[in-house]
């Protein structure tokens, strides 16, 4: 289960993911952050994993997807926040490499 | 006297849908399993929710009505988890699977398994594939 919020800043936009990030529900958050990532074109798209429970190798398949298209359309994507099982499973895969966790949404949008 | 241990199992249909029931069952699990470092917890269950995926992903075949079963076992030395699913075998090699690279969308499930518990074993026995992941508590 997991419900994405988009809340519009000057100069990007927070997804925010609440609940879990699997398999079941990877296809549609990857379809509305590319739609948030085409709608604001170039700009800087923070993914807030405060509230994301769970993330899977589907979700970081998302996220490697979405960051993609963030830096093809000329901006970036970054994460924030991420609870201790997201940050264990970016270090597990290396993925904190090239979605290198903030923490905070302040900080995702300064960095 | 007896050991303590803790004991739960379901068997569900293969589907997508079927990872809600997985997380439910674990978190049924863990007040029974005493305690835990979060690091080992958050490994098994990320292990759990890696080869649940894989099965609901690679075990369809042709037949709609293929199901699996998980078994959760724990005593004071070992976190076990061990699923049998009756889909066709993996054509894999656990020996060989690697972390898919950086810029990769998929393959990093089985990886990201082997790397989260301390075990992760593949038999085949009869017509079912029987998956073992374990995780050492100390």
């Amino acid at each position: 289960m997991l419900q994405v919020d988009i809340d519009t800043r000057d100069g990007g936009t927070v997804v925010i993911p609440r609940g879990r990030l699997t398999m079941v529900s990877a296809k549609s958050f990857r379809e509305t952050v590319t739609a948030e990532i085409d709608r604001g074109s170039g700009e800087i798209v923070v993914v807030d994993l405060s509230q994301t429970e769970f993330v899977d190798s589907s979700g970081l398949g998302a996220l490697v997807a979405c960051l993609k298209t963030a830096r093809q359309s000329g901006g970036d994507l970054r994460l924030a926040a991420p609870s201790e099982q997201v940050t264990m499973v970016l270090g597990l895969t290396n993925l904190d490499r090239v979605l290198r966790p903030r923490p905070s949404v302040d900080e995702a949008f300064r960095d | 006297m007896t050991e303590d241990t803790a004991y739960r199992r379901l068997e569900t249909a293969v589907a997508p849908a079927s990872l809600e029931a997985v997380f439910e069952l674990l978190a049924q699990w863990w007040p029974e399993v005493g305690e835990v470092p979060a690091e080992t917890r958050f490994g098994f269950e990320t292990a759990v929710i890696e080869i649940a995926g894989n099965i609901v992903e690679h075990s369809r075949g042709d037949a709609d009505d293929r199901r699996f079963a998980l078994e959760l076992f724990a005593d004071s030395a070992v976190l076990r988890a061990t699923f049998r699913d009756d889909g066709d075998p993996p054509l894999l090699d656990l020996e060989t699977v690697r972390m898919a690279d950086e810029d990769e969308v998929s393959g990093r499930g089985l990886a990201l398994a082997s790397a989260s518990v301390d075990d992760v074993a593949l038999d085949r026995d009869g017509d079912r594939n029987v998956w073992t992941l374990e995780s050492r508590r100390t």
